[in-house]
């Protein structure tokens, strides 16, 4: 449905250039709700604002649903206003000048997509039903609070029915209950509609719970594209393993095919192909895959420490463990009897250990 | 319980009661005392000009002399057949001009804001210059073009093609709408700038991704959603063309077209007989309701943008439109305004400073040039213009930013039970018009002349200047401190400082930066007024534009050039070496510039 090739745009700052976007290549189904993820200054937004067409590249091509909107090298450009998109903004731009129903008509009434008169009005009124925002369509929109806004914006981008749905950090100008709220909403409207979306945020627990495709960005280019699960357990590089969760990183030095040594002592793992022996490398695991045991001696996947804090987090218990002269963090479900001061083993299970050059 | 009991108990009762009160009383005045020291100064010095204005308007004769109250200088001003013209005169002149501003303001805004215009820098310093150079030089240098009997452009088409007729006259209210129209142009581009760039452009790109055209995103979203901006400005302008002046006096009094303003300065500063305060105050206070009127439709405006500002994002920048081949009428479109308002009229100043007398530009007159007008200026005036203005552009914006910085701060940071008031009476002067504060002043001096004696002096120019820009620098301030986050200053009282101290220490210290900018451009507002100056003259505080003034009047144009360019001379350096700060004043602000 959107098909992105070599996309790419500079900048000129007062800094010099800017390289926003180095030549990305993406793909979205049909149905799919893709997440753009990364560090602000990642050139997310700027993908997104191509895609809408409020940016114009430097080079490349943009396919929406079969329709080459931009194209580097064919010199096309279509406006936004001719592309079958539906956009929700951060700061949510509804226009303060009008009410609701009458910024939920706009595209229906001056849009690209004019509907006849009697057609407007249960369009509008479905699309404000699906937003739950049926009772509010007379007030003036300045009159709203952020959430209902927000809840206009979708609306309007939603009622002309486009086949693509852009949103630039929508639910960052929320406070955090509403926030989640909204996520979950935004994933029930998006779902029943079936419209393709595409979603830039900064926020991993967003990306995570949102999208059937995570694609995390870093310095103009993407890093790594699959589902959250894989983005989570499986990350390619160091910096995804560092953005999208918590991690404890411990340097090793490689000793052979599937064997690093490290001050936690010899850990068996798959070593990436590039790596030869000798070479210095980075140990990464999560957290909650780490666990305590009292048995404070070393063993077989398992070495002896002594714990530094102890954060007690409701559903789990965060601690820090100090073995072999590395800080650990440790994330246990639920209560746990450890406390401060004591010894304690640290247990490694296996094939849970990743590395990175 | 006898009566008598009963009696004394309700006494006693009411007498501690009173105690309380009192007690209250005292307890309000000490806990808030810099909020009742300063709206007692503050409304000292802008309520008595105001309460001037009424008295005198209700007195006859000559001011001191006591007196029974009475109609009659209403009964004489407003049964004057003239009245009528006159009234009709200011209407169509205010409009005439608030349409001439905007007919080139906003153009001007818009390529400037939202197109990738050539040569933005180089047109905001052109500005910057505009707009500091005082208004009654370029009215002045508009007559000298257009004038039909002295005016270049009229004897040049007399010797050209032998037309016995001028062919162009600026004495008419068209004219003079059009001369005030262009000088006002830069200060109502500064305020929509600044309101133009608040606003998100998320709101113009939400419209296109919507589907709608450009055109139709221009007529839909752009036109309505800066509507109130657009609409404060013209009710600021209109407030200003009401008060002015400048142009009314220089180009209409020879045609004898009269305005408010003028009549009210001819009929305090009569050529013959006794100055007529009291008609002055009965037309004045017409004068001072129009402008309270304006002023409160000018709040009502301004909430209502506020309530336009909507959530903003990152702030994106505004894509800038590229002109293409319009860029070339864009370019062409810029450099007419700037012709018009400053080339053409200082080129005229320039050119008739060079000569004996004035001529039009030929062969003949070229070989006449001379710089006898520049050698002569120490001679003609002497030292004391100079002296008296330094200390004018020195001491006025000083004392206006101390009183400025003392209300906003009580206004923004204590909690005043009166703050809105104390706000409001600082904004006073940009309602009132300057020259009826001017005209209360030297009335209150004539009458406290034996307890104050500065009727006359350069120090009572002084005091009108710095109550005149109280409302500029109690507005900046109020911005200022605004964004200064509270908790700074409540952690310096924690840590044990007194109100007073925190002020000076941490607040003052951390908007030094702005300070220092609305301080210069008070300093240079001062330096280019001349209405106040002039109603407030005597033989010993001549300032320079004053002095210009005389000169012009008294018909000697060739020295009215040299003097006019050395003024220029002056100002233009200072806009081009500040030009950061002008841009920082032409950012921040949007409540308005002090055009006057």
């Amino acid at each position: 449905m959107i098909r992105i090739r070599n996309l790419s745009k500079v900048y000129d700052t007062r800094h010099g250039r800017v390289e926003a976007v180095r030549g990305i290549n993406l793909d979205v189904a049909e149905h799919e709700f893709c997440v753009l993820l990364g560090p602000s200054g990642c050139g997310k937004t700027t993908t997104l604002r191509s895609v809408a067409g409020l940016e114009v590249p430097d080079d490349g091509e943009i396919d929406l649903g079969g329709q080459v909107v931009y194209s580097g090298p064919q010199a096309i450009l279509v406006p936004p206003e001719k592309r079958d998109i539906g956009m929700v903004f951060q700061s949510y731009a509804v226009w303060p000048h009008m009410n609701v129903f009458q910024v939920v008509a706009y595209p229906l009434t001056d849009g690209r997509k004019r509907s006849p008169k009697h057609d407007v009005m249960p369009r509008v009124r479905g699309a404000l039903e699906l937003v739950q925002l049926r009772d509010l369509e007379d007030r003036p929109v300045t009159d709203l609070s952020g959430g209902q806004q927000q809840r206009v914006a979708l609306a309007r981008a939603l009622v002309s029915e486009p086949r693509v749905l852009l949103m630039d950090e929508p639910l960052s100008n929320l406070d955090a209950r509403l926030r989640e709220q909204m996520r979950l909403e935004l994933k029930k409207i998006t779902r029943s509609v079936g419209v393709t979306t595409l979603y830039v945020t900064h926020d991993q627990a967003e990306a995570l719970s949102l999208g059937d495709k995570v694609c995390v960005m870093h310095d103009g280019e993407i890093l790594q594209v699959g589902s959250p699960k894989e983005v989570y357990s499986r990350p390619q590089s160091l910096f995804v393993a560092q953005f999208v969760g918590e991690m404890n990183f411990v340097r090793g030095r490689v000793r052979g095919r599937d064997e690093v040594d490290s001050p936690v002592g010899k850990v068996k793992c798959p070593v990436p192909p590039n790596c030869e022996a000798g070479r210095e490398v980075t140990l990464a695991i999560r957290p909650e895959h780490l666990s305590l045991s009292s048995a404070s001696g070393d063993g077989e996947g398992a070495v002896g420490g002594k714990i530094l804090s102890k954060t007690y987090l409701g559903d789990s218990t965060l601690f820090e463990v100090e073995a072999c002269g590395v800080a650990l963090k440790v994330r246990l479900s639920g209560d746990s009897d450890f406390d401060v001061g004591e010894q304690a083993g640290v247990l490694f299970p296996p094939g849970r250990w990743r590395v990175y050059s | 319980m006898s009566a008598r009991e009963a009696l004394s108990g309700a006494t006693l009762r009411r007498a501690i009661a009173g105690a309380g009160f009192t007690r209250r009383v005292t307890q309000e005045i000490t806990r808030h005392g810099f909020g009742y020291a300063a709206s007692g100064v503050v409304g000292i010095l802008v309520g008595a000009p105001a309460i001037a204005v009424l008295l005198m308007s209700l007195r006859v004769g000559i001011p001191g002399r006591g007196g029974p109250l009475t109609f009659e200088n209403y009964y004489r001003a407003y049964t004057d057949p003239i009245v009528l013209q006159v009234l009709l005169n200011t209407f169509l002149f205010a409009i005439g001009t608030v349409l001439v501003t905007l007919l080139f303001t906003l153009p001007l805004v818009w390529l400037f804001n939202r197109s990738d215009l050539p040569g933005k820098r180089a047109i905001f310093v052109f500005l910057i210059a505009g707009f500091l150079v005082p208004v009654f030089l370029r009215a002045i240098g508009w007559i000298l073009i257009f004038s039909p009997e002295v005016g270049l452009l009229n004897t040049l088409a007399r010797s050209l093609f032998g037309v016995e007729r001028p062919i162009f006259s600026i004495y008419n209210l068209p004219g003079m709408a059009f001369v005030q129209g262009l000088s006002l142009v830069p200060a109502s581009f500064f305020m929509l700038s600044a309101a133009f760039r608040a606003m998100d452009p998320a709101l113009e790109e939400a419209s296109y991704v919507s589907g709608a055209s450009r055109l139709r995103t221009i007529r839909r979203i752009n036109i309505p959603v800066s509507w109130p901006a657009i609409a404060a400005v013209m009710v600021y302008m209109l407030m200003l063309a009401v008060s002015l002046f400048e142009v009314p006096a220089i180009v209409g009094w020879p045609a004898r077209i009269f305005v408010l303003s003028s009549l009210i300065y001819f009929a305090v500063t009569p050529n013959v007989g006794l100055p007529k305060y009291g008609i002055g105050g009965a037309y004045g206070l017409l004068m001072m309701v129009l402008g309270l009127v304006l002023a409160f439709l000018y709040f009502r405006v301004i909430r209502e943008t506020k309530r336009y500002a909507v959530v903003t994002g990152r702030g994106y920048r505004p894509k800038m439109l590229p002109l293409g081949r319009w860029r070339y009428p864009a370019l062409a479109f810029v450099a007419v305004y700037l012709t018009l308002d400053f080339v053409l009229p200082l080129a005229a100043l320039l050119w008739v400073s060079l000569l004996p007398h004035a001529q039009a530009f030929s062969a003949a007159a070229l070989s006449k040039l001379t710089l006898v007008n520049y050698r002569q200026i120490p001679e003609l005036i002497g030292l004391r213009p100079f002296v008296n203005t330094t200390i004018l552009v020195l001491l006025a914006p000083t004392l206006s930013m101390i009183l400025s910085i003392f209300v906003s701060w009580v206004v923004v940071r204590q909690r005043f039970r009166f703050r809105g008031v104390l706000d409001g009476l600082a904004f006073l002067p940009h309602a009132v018009p300057h020259i009826l504060f001017a005209v209360a002043l030297a009335y209150l001096a004539l009458l406290f002349r034996e307890v104050l004696p500065i009727y006359g002096s350069v120090f009572i120019i002084v005091l009108a200047h710095t109550i005149a820009y109280l409302a500029y620098g109690s507005r900046t301030m109020n911005g200022v401190m605004i964004q200064i986050h509270h908790e700074l200053e409540e952690s310096g009282r924690v840590c044990g400082s007194s109100k007073l101290r925190v002020l000076w220490r941490i607040v003052i210290p951390l908007m030094a930066g702005a300070v220092c900018n609305a301080w210069l451009w008070i300093g240079l507002l001062s330096y280019r007024e001349v209405t106040m100056a002039l109603v407030l003259r005597g033989p010993e505080n001549v300032v320079l534009s004053t002095l210009i003034w005389q000169l012009w009047f008294a018909g000697l144009a060739p020295e009215v050039g040299a003097l006019g360019v050395v003024l220029i001379a002056v100002v233009v350096p200072i806009a081009w070496g500040a030009r950061g700060l002008f841009a920082s004043i032409a950012h921040g602000y949007s409540g308005g510039t002090d055009e006057r």
